[in-house]
């Protein structure tokens, strides 16, 4: 079969368009979570969601609306442990998601088992997605998109000099609590429609190549999310040619584009 | 306010979730008539509690749920190994942490049955899967017969007595396996398609090279690895060759394959259960080995168009 031929099916572009779409909200979220040291922070809520699933099934609830308030109140907690406590923001996402994981492990244990294979459910694969799941990643996209728009001056002028936005009146509180809140969404979410993987990768890889090219922050947010849906199509497209699982290939693009960045800025 | 009302809640649920264990943790751990079998999977679990009938206390190890390869033992666990008669697993290539608490534990009087011996072992690369050997032994019929076997020669061993009893359990049992194997063949003599369709890992190579059926499923013999999408293609591809219309998936676990490749051709989704784990209420229940696998030939039949 050639590439144009596996192409045309309606799980392929499903993989392109609910990827570029993750692609999209991640590496816009991810620049603000980049400068503000929390690059982790997506690795270290999926670890939680782990937990919080385990959580859920353990009560009997339905896992995933258990998971959303568990992690969100997780994040939070990691900002307030950066923010008030003075830990580095590494220190934080390993306290919590370190419980997180143990916490969901104990619980698996405890419940003696669960009648599912938690993993399965909680990971999602690019190249498994349901026309609902895409649906849901464009909505996911839109409304984070929006509310980074609407506070967009606020995110800014925090993330790059906390104090002097206090001074001139912004709510840094809750303008950080909202970045982490929307991030936590969309770790919970995000990771079961592409996978942890990819949502981690997406979250730091596409800022920090953008980071490289040392340009207005505009310009910055804008660049990394042309990397990251650059990165997403083209993956797809090697992971074809060279019959590889697509979110790897997707990963390993983006780092390469990283990599060009970085000799790039080296060289001038 | 509202936070700390949030963590008054969460406090008091990890409290109530504390009570909980604390009664869950007594374990009895006192059958001295009985002998105490440990089973790894739940086919093993399911013929060493045929075979030792009211004689034998048998206990699963694995929980439901759990994959036999990234399981890990608790301390309890391997107590109950070291307290045990009878341990059942099936080989390294299944559960690489079973020699380690083999080689710790200070148990005597364990017979150990490694299942992955007494069977005809299919080798990955003749399936084109790579190295190692196929671990889902149990679905070739006749190598359960086998592992039953095992299990008779290790209880017989231990319980000379009661020899008469576990051997006629077990010669019971081993006839009603031979019947079914007998139906699969009748029932799957006559059929549409050949190819066997499966959203899950490889697991159905003994059954499909015994009742002389193609086999294409989207992963390899573990569940972890990720299908690339020229699989999916292929899949899909092949599914649309023969007009059935049914794609299988797996027990316990996501079917999102399976489902995807049900929304691209509009194929319906069927389960076809490997026996390798079972629901809590399935255990509760007391669904056997044999219920599952003429489930199984059931909704094969439906899948394949059989006659």
């Amino acid at each position: 079969m050639d590439i144009l031929e596996i192409i045309q099916f309606a799980f392929v572009q499903k993989a392109f368009i609910a990827g570029s779409f993750v692609a999209l909200l991640c590496s816009v979220l991810g620049l603000f979570l980049v400068l503000q040291r929390l690059s982790l922070i997506g690795d270290g809520l999926a670890h939680v969601s782990f937990g919080a699933i385990a959580m859920g099934l353990f009560f009997g609830l339905y896992p995933i609306y258990f998971a959303i308030p568990v992690v969100i109140l997780a994040s939070v907690f990691i900002l307030k442990l950066v923010k008030k406590g003075r830990f580095s923001g590494d220190a934080a996402i390993g306290i919590v998601s370190s419980a997180g994981i143990a916490g969901g492990v104990i619980l698996a244990s405890l419940s003696n088992g669960f009648n599912v294979d938690l993993f399965s459910y909680l990971f999602g694969n690019i190249l498994a997605i349901s026309s609902a799941e895409m649906y849901f990643s464009i909505f996911l996209s839109v409304v984070v998109l929006a509310v980074i728009y609407l506070f967009y001056y606020d995110l800014f002028s925090i993330t790059f000099n906390e104090d002097y936005a206090k001074t001139t009146g912004i709510k840094t509180e809750r303008i950080n609590s909202l970045l982490v809140v929307l991030t936590a969404i969309t770790v919970v979410l995000a990771v079961k429609v592409v996978g942890v993987m990819l949502v981690s990768s997406l979250l730091i890889l596409p800022a920090v190549t953008a980071l490289q090219l040392k340009r207005s922050f505009k310009a910055t947010i804008f660049i990394s999310a042309v990397f990251a849906v650059f990165s997403v199509i083209i993956g797809i497209i090697l992971s074809i040619i060279l019959n590889i699982p697509a979110g790897a290939s997707i990963v390993m693009c983006n780092f390469f584009v990283f990599i060009l960045a970085f000799l790039l800025r080296n060289r001038s | 306010m509202k936070k700390r009302i949030i963590f008054l809640i969460l406090a008091v649920a990890a409290l109530l979730a504390f009570v909980w264990m604390l009664n869950y943790r007594v374990i009895s751990n006192k059958n001295g008539e009985k002998l105490s079998v440990v089973a790894t999977l739940f086919p093993y679990y399911d013929f060493a509690k045929i075979v030792g009938g009211d004689k034998a206390e048998v206990s699963l190890l694995l929980p439901p749920g759990i994959e036999a390869h990234s399981f890990e033992p608790k301390p309890s666990d391997i107590f109950k190994i070291n307290s045990a008669d009878i341990f059942v697993y099936t080989g390294d290539f299944m559960e690489p942490w079973a020699k380690d608490i083999l080689i710790g534990i200070n148990n005597k009087k364990l017979s150990v049955v490694k299942a992955g011996d007494v069977v005809s072992l299919l080798n990955g690369s003749d399936e084109g899967l790579g190295s190692g050997a196929d671990p889902h032994i149990w679905l070739d019929l006749l190598n359960s017969e086998n592992i039953v076997d095992g299990i008779l020669t290790a209880f017989v061993k231990k319980d000379p007595q009661n020899s008469d009893f576990y051997i006629q359990n077990a010669h019971n049992l081993k006839n009603e396996l031979k019947d079914l194997d007998n139906s699969f063949k009748a029932g799957l003599s006559n059929c549409q398609t050949k190819t066997l369709i499966y959203g899950g890992h490889y697991a159905f190579g003994y059954l499909v090279k015994r009742y002389g059926l193609n086999y294409l499923a989207a992963q390899g013999f573990a569940p972890d690895s990720e299908p690339t999408a020229r699989d999916l293609a292929n899949l899909i591809n092949e599914l649309k060759k023969n007009n059935v219309g049914y794609v299988f998936y797996e027990e316990l676990s996501s079917p999102k394959i399976a489902e995807t490749i049900s929304e691209e051709t509009g194929a319906k989704l069927l389960l076809l259960n490997t026996a390798e784990k079972i629901t809590k209420e399935d255990l509760n229940n007391n669904v056997s080995f044999i219920d599952i696998i003429k489930e199984d030939l059931v909704n094969l039949k439906t899948g394949l168009g059989c006659q």
